[in-house]
């Protein structure tokens, strides 16, 4: 019995010290791969940086590239370049990730990954100045189960093809999300497609009057409060009209309108508290709420006005 | 030569404003968000100082009154970031910063101001 407890004693006391050893090597491995990778990061960056900076227009050599996983740092290294800047040669970086092939490879990354991990390699093809094969593989992408494989394969599309984005955009089934937009916001940005607001607001897609009045509430454009006004009186007050009515909030217009009181009074009892924080924050007196909420909805204004939260505002 | 020191914790926007500031005629640093950026100024007296967050100026530990000595109008205080919201633009205005550009950004741009900036400082 003593030696049965001794023996189990031994084993478990090697699996333990087997288990640590192996996960002190495993993490020193992850810590090289790190190291490494951020070294290599660094260095194509610099690559990148000068080649842009050169002007000469040639496409520069990138040391390492057959080991494992360099393809990937560069196309995050190019990518990151891409979506934190605009106004450079896209032309040579298209020519870097024809070159090195960085567009066929990720395709067949994203044709074996599974759910986000295949959404992050689509996000990097978004990103990326592809070739003109890609955006007709995306077709199947469009038709997955995961909504963020379904977004940036739209993206892909959308930025491979600027001159089709907003008809794109408008045929997309599901509707946007806040951050949905807010990526189409970044990538307009960038200077990808001219766009006038007035067609988007007005758009029958619902998609389109998203991006619209986003493009309104991120550049300030009081000339659409006209539009605004009549998205309020729409059919579909749980939609376009509630956007509208924070758009017009955030262009500090004023909220003493017929059209904006009928608004207010299809909105649920969320709805119009959330309606509430957002003109606190927007600076709205409460004499405003007066004609728009009752008396005990006002008080709750008073709440948010005299905060301590509003007071660092 | 006048020094610039650029702040964030991201290495990859801090290695990218880094590179496009190449061609500035200046001492170029880079430092950490948090108490790095603090002691680095502490000690060194910057021209100009551009941080890739917003952050550090909303925890309440009044980051500009210790990056720029009382009285001074040195260093010049950049922001960088993707924060668009209006109030949030305001409110690091009224604390004390210069100039505040939303990401993305055009490095062409960054770099001529920075430059006019300095040359203006009589730097």
């Amino acid at each position: 019995m003593n030696l049965l407890l001794i023996i189990c004693a031994v084993c478990s006391g090697a699996a333990v010290v087997g288990l640590s050893v192996l996960w002190v090597v495993e993490t020193l491995k992850a810590r090289r791969q790190g190291g490494f990778r951020s070294v290599l990061q660094r260095r194509y960056l610099h690559i990148v940086m000068s080649a842009l900076y050169s002007g000469r227009g040639a496409v520069p050599r990138f040391p390492m590239l057959r080991r494992v996983g360099s393809r990937l740092v560069l196309a995050e290294t190019l990518a990151g370049v891409v979506s934190m800047t605009y106004g450079l040669d896209v032309g040579l970086l298209r020519q870097v990730v024809a070159r090195y092939g960085l567009d066929r490879w990720l395709l067949r990354r994203v044709r074996f990954a599974q759910g986000y991990r295949r959404a992050r390699y689509l996000a990097l093809l978004a990103v990326l100045p592809v070739g003109e094969g890609i955006p007709p593989r995306m077709a199947r992408y469009g038709r997955s189960r995961n909504r963020y494989v379904r977004f940036f394969a739209l993206m892909t599309r959308v930025s491979a093809e600027p001159l089709a984005a907003l008809r794109r955009l408008a045929d997309h089934a599901v509707p946007f999300s806040d951050t949905e937009v807010a990526e189409i916001m970044t990538w307009l940005r960038r200077g990808a497609l001219p766009v006038a607001y007035e067609p988007l607001v007005a758009s029958p897609s619902f998609n389109l009057r998203r991006v619209g009045l986003c493009v309104v509430r991120q550049f300030g454009i009081e000339e659409a409060e006209p539009l605004l006004l009549r998205l309020l009186d729409g059919e579909e007050p749980y939609a376009s009209g509630t956007e509208a009515l924070f758009t017009l909030c955030a262009l500090h217009r004023p909220l003493v309108r017929r059209e904006v009181s009928r608004c207010v009074a299809r909105l649920s009892p969320s709805q119009r508290r959330a309606l509430m924080r957002y003109m606190a924050q927007c600076s709205y007196s409460p004499q405003v709420l007066s004609r728009l909420f009752d008396d005990s909805e006002s008080a709750y204004y008073d709440t948010i006005v005299r905060s301590y939260k509003r007071c660092l505002v | 030569m006048p020094r610039i020191l650029i702040a964030s914790d991201d290495e990859f926007a801090r290695e990218l404003v880094r590179l496009a500031l190449a061609g500035v005629d200046a001492e170029v640093r880079c430092a950490g968000c948090g108490a790095e950026l603090e002691r680095l100024c502490a000690r060194v007296l910057f021209d100009m100082v551009i941080v890739l967050r917003t952050a550090p100026f909303f925890c309440g530990r009044e980051l500009i009154g210790r990056l720029r000595p009382e009285g001074l109008r040195r260093p010049v205080v950049y922001v960088l970031s993707w924060q668009q919201c209006e109030q949030t633009v305001l409110a690091l205005l009224e604390c004390g910063v210069d100039q505040y550009l939303t990401f993305p950004v055009s490095l062409q741009r960054l770099r001529a101001k920075v430059v006019s900036d300095l040359a203006v400082n009589g730097l």
